[in-house]
């Protein structure tokens, strides 16, 4: 054996690569362990997305319906169907929260603390109190509407119940749910969510007041209930809406930066380019131009919804995309990138 | 008194001990058979079914061979100058680490938990009262160091519970007792915090420079945590741990969230009165 093969053969020792862990190779700059995620994604199934899509609808149902009250623009079609839908939006929550719980009968431990810092605590006292007021705004107008009959008790609740009062009340509230689903989210180590802080809230709740517009057209539109305004200040609300929605979602994406990938991956794009931004904004907002028949209505309400549904689903599969992406977080995680409490807004 | 552990990764010899000690004590489920390939390691990560877990990472860095290398020497990884130039610490290392919850000073899972179950209990450890827990799961995704997963088929949420009966009864914990090298030290948090001092001084004596303790304010314990109670002597960057180097309290901006979103509210009120304008 000469010396050059010798030496050769030494080199080649230490150079060998062991065939199943790649990834200690010293020449990567990335360093991780065997690609396994360094922090673990929410466990939660659809349930979760589509309380957030309901909870979003809630909101803006509650937003519109009481703006028109406060400004005088009485219209009883309108008034009777946010305050039904406040109540069905507010029975489907916490039956779809609790179903997604590992442990469902034990639901009422959510009120045995209130935690300011917990946004699943707010949410859970928040849905507590706006749940029932929505139940008693709902009671009056149904016994308004005789459907408990007229009765010595129908008198009663049409009487004792300040509907409007109360109306005005659940507002505040009903928008923080809206909202904290979008906080929910971002309140924890998941690097897609918790970059976004600031935005995660407000382009949930745009959304929210942009699905629950187009819902409120879509039921008037199919029961040929509601005024002729009604229609038109829907429209035009919804207009405005979603280039709110618009300028908030261009915002977060700014924010997330590259750690907004999981938006566009193979498995999310569809939903997100395709059903969001696409079918769920940029549709409806043609449609909403031009001259005003029911047909075209009921398309952009139909798509403006199923386009919310998506960006729900979206968001929360791209924050299960962006926890398991070692890179994604420990790019994150570093001093740079990180938000001190003491930090100004 | 705060406990806590301090675990010295330097003399860590991947026996796994830790791993069933704690299994057996605290009658975990299993995991599953699941070969991962990669290495020795078959349960990969912490989880709510292994609360302590022993990572194998292969360090092949300096891999040339060359002159009269003294293999004994090389066993015993001894850096000083040798005869004949041979390098030392040349084959490929192993550096071991038996994980475990960080129990953060500011707890991010303790903060996420709506039914209040996480708390910080008499020996200030983060502890989940499992006869409380509803398995929201939302302290799952709130911890930077990917320590709490919920049991299927049980639904609720666990991690180490620092052997919160054997404390209550003067007893160490169970992986810290198994521990046959005392990688795995049990004690009071300050006393723990001298020896991880010390024990890094005298190693960079030894010429390992790259000693650092994980788990203070400065490092790993950042961005509101406040430090952990389970610190951590490494050798290498917190990434080849699998760890963060700048983990941060997620909830640091709910506050900073509710401003931006009660903006955001008044602003589309207001684009919808502006709509109901004639």
């Amino acid at each position: 054996m000469t010396d050059v093969s010798q030496e050769s053969r030494q080199q080649q020792n230490g150079r060998i690569e062991s065939s199943h862990h790649p990834e200690t190779d010293s020449q990567r700059q990335d360093k991780n362990y065997y690609g396994i995620p360094p922090i673990k994604k929410a466990h939660w199934t659809w349930q979760i997305p589509i309380y957030f899509w309901i909870g979003g609808i809630s909101a803006g149902v509650q937003l519109f319906t009481t703006l028109a009250n406060v400004l005088g623009h009485k219209d009883q079609a309108l008034t009777r169907i946010g305050r039904y839908t406040a109540l069905i939006t507010m029975i489907l929550s916490p039956i779809l929260l609790i179903w997604d719980l590992g442990r469902p009968e034990r639901f009422y431990n959510m009120m045995r603390i209130w935690k300011l810092r917990s946004p699943m605590s707010n949410q859970s006292w928040a849905l507590l109190v706006y749940g029932n007021l929505s139940g008693l705004i709902a009671a009056r107008q149904a016994a308004e509407d005789g459907l408990l009959g007229r009765n010595f008790l129908s008198g009663l609740l049409t009487k004792l119940i300040p509907a409007r009062l109360l109306g005005v009340l659940a507002l505040p509230v009903a928008l923080f749910v809206g909202s904290n689903t979008g906080t929910l989210l971002s309140a924890t180590s998941v690097p897609i969510w918790a970059r976004n802080w600031a935005f995660m809230g407000p382009t949930f709740l745009a959304s929210g007041v942009s699905t629950a517009l187009s819902y409120l057209s879509l039921v008037l539109h199919l029961g040929r209930w509601g005024e002729k305004k009604t229609h038109h200040v829907l429209r035009r609300a919804e207009r405005l809406t979603i280039l709110v929605e618009t300028a908030l979602i261009a915002a977060s994406l700014v924010r997330m930066g590259k750690w907004g990938k999981p938006l566009f991956s193979k498995e999310i794009a569809p939903l997100f380019v395709g059903g969001t931004l696409l079918a769920g904004i940029a549709a409806p907002f043609a449609l909403l131009f031009g001259r005003e028949t029911r047909g075209k209505s009921i398309l952009a309400s139909v798509l403006a919804l199923l386009g919310g549904l998506a960006f729900r689903f979206a968001v929360v599969l791209a924050g299960r995309e962006s926890a398991d992406d070692p890179e994604a977080y420990f790019s994150f995680a570093k001093k740079e990138n990180v938000v001190e409490p003491q930090d100004n807004i | 008194m705060a406990t806590g552990f301090l675990t010295d990764t330097t003399v860590c010899i991947g026996c796994k001990a830790c791993e069933v000690a704690c299994k057996q004590w605290n009658q975990i489920p299993a995991d599953g058979y699941e070969l991962t390939g990669d290495s020795y390691d078959n349960t990969k990560q912490l989880s709510g079914t292994t609360w302590r877990h022993v990572a194998f990472i292969e360090n092949p860095k300096k891999r040339r061979l060359t002159g009269d290398v003294d293999l004994v020497a090389l066993a015993e990884d001894v850096r000083e100058q040798l005869p004949g130039g041979a390098e030392l610490d040349a084959l490929g290392r192993w550096t071991f680490m038996s994980d475990v919850c960080k129990h953060c000073v500011e707890a991010p899972c303790q903060q996420a938990c709506p039914t209040g179950a996480i708390i910080r209990n008499e020996f200030d450890n983060v502890y989940i009262q499992p006869d409380i827990c509803n398995g929201c799961g939302y302290c799952v995704p709130a911890c930077p160091y990917g320590v709490i997963s919920q049991v299927p088929h049980d639904g609720r949420a666990f991690k180490c519970t620092l052997c919160y009966d054997r404390q209550r009864d003067g007893l160490e914990p169970a992986c810290a007792k198994a521990c046959p090298t005392n990688s795995i030290m049990f004690g009071e948090v300050e006393e723990l915090k001298r020896v991880a001092e010390e024990r890094v001084a005298t190693l960079h004596d030894k010429g390992y420079t790259e000693a650092f303790v994980y788990g203070t304010p400065e490092v790993g314990g950042t961005g509101g945590i406040g430090g952990n109670h389970s610190k951590f002597i490494l050798l290498d960057d917190p990434e080849t741990y699998n760890l963060a180097s700048h983990p941060f309290l997620p909830q640091a901006k709910v506050k900073g969230a509710l401003v931006t979103s009660a903006i955001a509210a008044g602003v589309l009120g207001a684009v919808v009165a502006f709509a109901f304008r004639d």
